[in-house]
């Protein structure tokens, strides 16, 4: 490849980067999202593919910490990035506590947004640990879910809010 | 039912699955894979309607890594027409694939089968059709003119059913009225659009000529039989499985999907996946049913309602699979919760060029809801009447449960006056009143919406019969298998594949009652295996209609195996079987508890100790169970007929303000009580509640499939066919009422789709009421800020 042209979407490029803390490099197609990449490459399945066209939010990963659509990255944009999924979110043993809150307000149905949700909602604790309602319901409007109508969710996360503010005993 | 004092049904028990969907560790189709996986790819067409004149794949099946292309010709060659579920007037071949002529924007013309999905897509652009357009016809009353461009020539006609069907006496109800109100409503064409699109894996073996599929298809017993029509093949040789599926609504049924990656499959002699995409999904799966209603309510001057005329016109789109559903289901509770004595119901089904119209969550009884409530509001304003009081009069109440409509519906139970007057109190109607008032005067827009509604579940495809004259698929019934294993854990599958229901919990809360185990105790099936799970016909996660069969079938497999472990006990403890009880996973001799034998010894007995179970049982702790709902019967002398079974209730009530620089409508508040009869698991209920009511929410602030009049769909991306966020909607505050069903094992009812009958009308009322000072009435849906705006700037 020559400088400033860009590769043919089917040319192969080598991309280094760390997903859930561990080194990964692999040779890609150049069109390969990172969505792509995540559930086929590394069989991390966990984030979803739900619109392909970055409405939805149910393919929502963490990159250096900040959310952002996996569906509308390619993979080899994310050169020394750090990628974080819901795999990575999740605990060897047991649930986060986030997630565990979600269980207990049983913030989904269907299962399908909620990885893309967790996702969000750390983010969004991690910046602001106490948030109100209006600014949980503002956080994840970018993540649609088709089954609770969002008031398990909302829930989830301001219950999350309070065990994540409780230092554990 | 259970003798011990377990009583998990209930609970809001948290839920199983919730586990393992928390931790993204849910398995759905396109986390599935088979050895040696093509990817197929689908061309579709970019016209409403036309001929196709030549096509060239040569290109496309000539390219490295394409194993198998597959025309609409090939398809008709290699496999039959899709067969529909009732066979009705409409009886044109209906290929898996475009055969000469496109008739949607979206229908699958070629499909291919390549290495990877990218090569397939490549695929696709090299393939070369031509084109002939033909005049599209896209609305359902030019659809019906005698002049009018036809989908099928050989039809003759574009409108599949055409009926008056009256009950009672109707022309003097109306002679005899103080007044009679007429209003033309339309509803536009919507979809829940599940969150996870529709798609298949299909696999062929040649050495036994069998087909394998796994599918997020929510209606596996009707698929199997079509595909093992259109293949050729006994449905012994067709095994279906469904994963975890990522919500349906009503949507994810399209067999002839699977048929198309099971004849690239057996042409490629590989496995082949397909997976929709958004814009397949949103252009050509499946939309809810656009139509157009016009009602005459006939009433006396105190309100009283004496006779309902409706017009109903259901515009199918190319929908061949399942047409003149949308009429019959609404049919029965047309006159929804209220007491006409006479009815006449005129149905036009009519095909147009568009996608499909289907199953859409409350699947035809938002429009009637939205139809006879939008009538209720604006016949409580002509007549002076709070619209809550105009409802008191007209309620069917509870000392007349059951009652049978005029068209046949059965209301089993429930206190619907009860019921909005909770609905009432929960969000201070009168407190909001005052407060309207009170803003109206500082210039501010605050309108307050109530509708109320039934809701049905259950189908008893009888009601087909009032189309086609004679009876085909008929009732309502489905099938489960309870098993005590070896080492005394239960396992549990059924014929209806959850798709968001929760079933691994609440079936395994109904079956712990009736063994005496824990939940945890049971292990209910993910989804649906054809091969281990018992299924109909019927079979399938559709028509709310868990507590009107499904219930039954778990409750009657359990209670067999139940009877069977009491025996084998009995015999072994040398008492009567009467004397002893299931609890804390034993059987317990009553009276004296330390007399017990664990169900796992007695699990032991069946399967390995043999020779110690009691003359003429036989070995084993299986029972399987098909529950017939009885209330599905055949039409009756008078064309009356249960086309849904058993009714839930609910009423909503909502505040919205109006924005009247920019036409902005916020919803500020949001109240429903339901009464789905008894909560199997509460937390499962109301996280229904909650979603189906903001379904019906998007229905009539948002969501819109929009067709120019030439047959393009213009909204085909979740940027365009708009979707409620976090933001856009309030916090829905539940409240409930519990009137057991007396015709359903447990007494529980519908609840899946409750929220979405009432919610558009709700909002709609909510949102004249703010505006009905100046003149504006609300006859269609999505109400839009432009639409508002222009109201604003007409008035």
């Amino acid at each position: 490849m020559t400088a400033g042209a860009p590769p043919a979407p089917a040319e192969r490029l080598r991309v280094r980067l760390t997903v859930n803390g561990a080194a990964v490099e692999r040779e890609v197609e150049a069109r390969r999202s990172l969505a792509d990449f995540l559930r086929e490459d590394l069989a991390l399945t966990g984030t979803h593919v739900g619109c392909e066209h970055g409405v939805c939010g149910a393919c929502t990963v963490l990159i250096d910490g900040r959310s952002a659509r996996s569906c509308l990255l390619l993979a080899v944009q994310l050169e020394g990035a750090r990628v974080t999924t819901i795999e990575g979110l999740t605990p060897a043993d047991g649930l986060s506590p986030l997630q565990e809150a979600f269980r207990a307000c049983h913030a989904m149905q269907c299962g399908f947004c909620t990885p893309g949700m967790i996702v969000a909602s750390t983010e969004l604790l991690a910046a602001t640990p106490a948030p109100d309602e209006a600014g949980i319901r503002e956080a994840l409007a970018g993540n649609l879910c088709m089954c609770t109508g969002y008031v398990n969710i909302v829930r989830a996360v301001a219950q999350a809010a309070v065990r994540l503010a409780v230092p554990a005993p | 039912m259970s003798e011990t004092a377990a009583g998990w049904v209930g609970v809001a028990l948290p839920l199983k699955e919730d586990a393992r969907l928390v931790a993204g560790r849910g398995r759905f189709l396109d986390d599935l894979g088979r050895p040696h996986l093509l990817h197929a790819a689908m061309l579709r067409s970019p016209h409403a309607h036309a001929r196709i004149v030549r096509l060239d794949v040569r290109a496309a099946a000539a390219m490295p890594g394409v194993l198998a292309v597959l025309t609409g010709a090939e398809a008709a060659a290699r496999s039959g027409p899709i067969r529909p579920l009732i066979p009705t007037t409409a009886a044109v071949p209906d290929h898996c694939l475009a055969v000469d002529r496109v008739r949607y924007v979206g229908e699958p013309v070629v499909a291919v089968a390549a290495v990877d999905r990218a090569t397939a897509e490549d695929a696709l652009e090299r393939i070369r059709v031509e084109y002939e357009p033909l005049p599209a016809v896209v609305d359902p009353e030019a659809a019906m003119r005698a002049d009018a461009p036809l989908l099928y020539p050989a039809l003759g006609t574009n409108v599949v059913w055409h009926d008056t069907l009256t009950y009672g006496d109707v022309d003097r109800a109306v002679a005899r009225a103080d007044g009679v109100l007429r209003e033309r409503f339309t509803i536009q064409r919507y979809a829940s659009t599940p969150l996870e699109t529709f798609g298949a894996i299909a696999e062929y073996d040649a050495g036994t000529d069998a087909f394998e599929f796994w599918t997020n298809d929510q209606r596996p017993g009707l698929t199997i039989s079509i595909l093992a029509a259109s293949l050729g093949v006994p449905q012994s040789r067709i095994r279906l499985h469904c994963p975890d599926i990522g919500g349906a609504f009503g949507n994810k049924r399209r067999p002839a999907y699977l048929l198309v990656c099971a004849l690239l499959a057996r042409a490629a002699g590989r496995p082949v996946k397909w997976i929709e995409d958004r814009i397949e999904n949103l252009t050509a799966l499946m939309h809810a049913c656009n139509g157009i209603m016009d009602v005459e309510l006939a009433y006396r001057a105190d309100g009283t309602l004496l006779a309902l005329l409706v017009r109903d016109v259901a515009d199918e789109g190319k929908n061949l699979l399942t047409p003149t559903q949308h009429n019959l289901i609404k049919l029965g509770n047309i006159v929804n919760g209220y007491r006409i004595p006479a009815v006449r119901y005129e149905a036009w089904s009519v095909l147009t060029n568009k996608c499909p119209s289907g199953a859409n969550r409350g699947i035809g009884k938002p429009f009637m809801c939205f139809a006879v409530e939008r009538a209720m509001a604006l016949l409580a304003r002509r007549l002076g009447l709070d619209p809550a009081e105009l409802r008191r009069r007209n309620y069917v109440t509870a000392d007349q449960m059951p009652y049978t409509t005029p068209p046949g519906a059965q209301y089993d139970s429930g206190d619907y006056p009860a019921t909005l007057e909770r609905a009432l109190e929960r969000f201070d109607y009168t407190g909001w009143r005052a407060e309207q008032a009170r803003a109206r005067a500082e210039g501010r827009l605050l309108g307050i919406g109530i509708a109320t509604s039934v809701e049905p579940a259950g189908t008893n495809l009888a009601s087909y019969e009032l189309v086609t004259g004679r009876r085909a698929a008929s009732g309502s019934a489905e099938a489960a298998m309870v098993r005590v294993e070896p080492d005394g854990h239960v396992r549990v599958s059924l014929g209806d594949p959850s798709s968001g229901q929760g079933y691994e919990t609440v079936v395994a809360q109904i079956v712990a009652d009736e063994l005496g185990v824990t939940p945890e105790g049971v292990s209910v099936a993910r989804g649906f295996d054809s091969a281990t799970t018992p299924w109909l016909y019927l079979s399938g996660n559709y028509s709310n209609k868990f507590s009107v069969t499904d219930v039954g079938a778990v409750v009657g497999a359990a209670a067999r195996v139940r009877a069977k472990l009491l025996r084998i006990a009995a015999h072994r403890l040398e008492i009567d079987v009467t004397d002893l009880e299931l609890r804390d996973g034993a059987a317990v001799v009553r009276g004296a508890p330390d007399r017990r034998l664990a169900i796992a010894e007695l699990a032991r007995t069946a399967y390995a100790d043999v020779l110690g179970l009691p003359p003429g049982v036989d070995p084993g702790l299986e029972a399987h169970h098909i529950h017939q709902n009885p209330l599905a019967q055949p039409v009756d002398a008078d064309r009356r007929v249960r086309s849904q079974l058993v009714f839930a209730n609910a009423a909503h009530c909502c505040l919205v303000e109006i924005d009247p620089r920019i036409g902005r409508i916020t919803l500020r508040k949001y109240v429903v009580v339901h009464d789905c009869g008894r909560e199997l698991n509460p937390l499962i209920v109301e996280g229904m509640v909650h979603g189906s009511t903001v379904h019906g929410i998007g229905a009539a602030l948002l969501e819109e499939f929009r067709y120019d009049e030439t047959g393009q769909l213009l909204t085909s991306t979740f940027m365009d066919y708009l979707k409620p966020t976090a933001a856009d909607v309030p916090t829905i505050e539940v409240d409930r009422l519990e009137h057991p069903s007396p015709v359903t094992p447990l007494g529980a009812k519908g609840v899946g789709e409750g929220g979405s009958i009432p919610g558009p009308a709700a909002v709609a009322n909510a949102v004249e009421d703010a505006l009905a000072h100046l003149g504006v009435v609300v006859r269609s849906l999505p109400i839009t800020p432009e639409q508002v705006w222009r109201w604003l700037r007409e008035a």
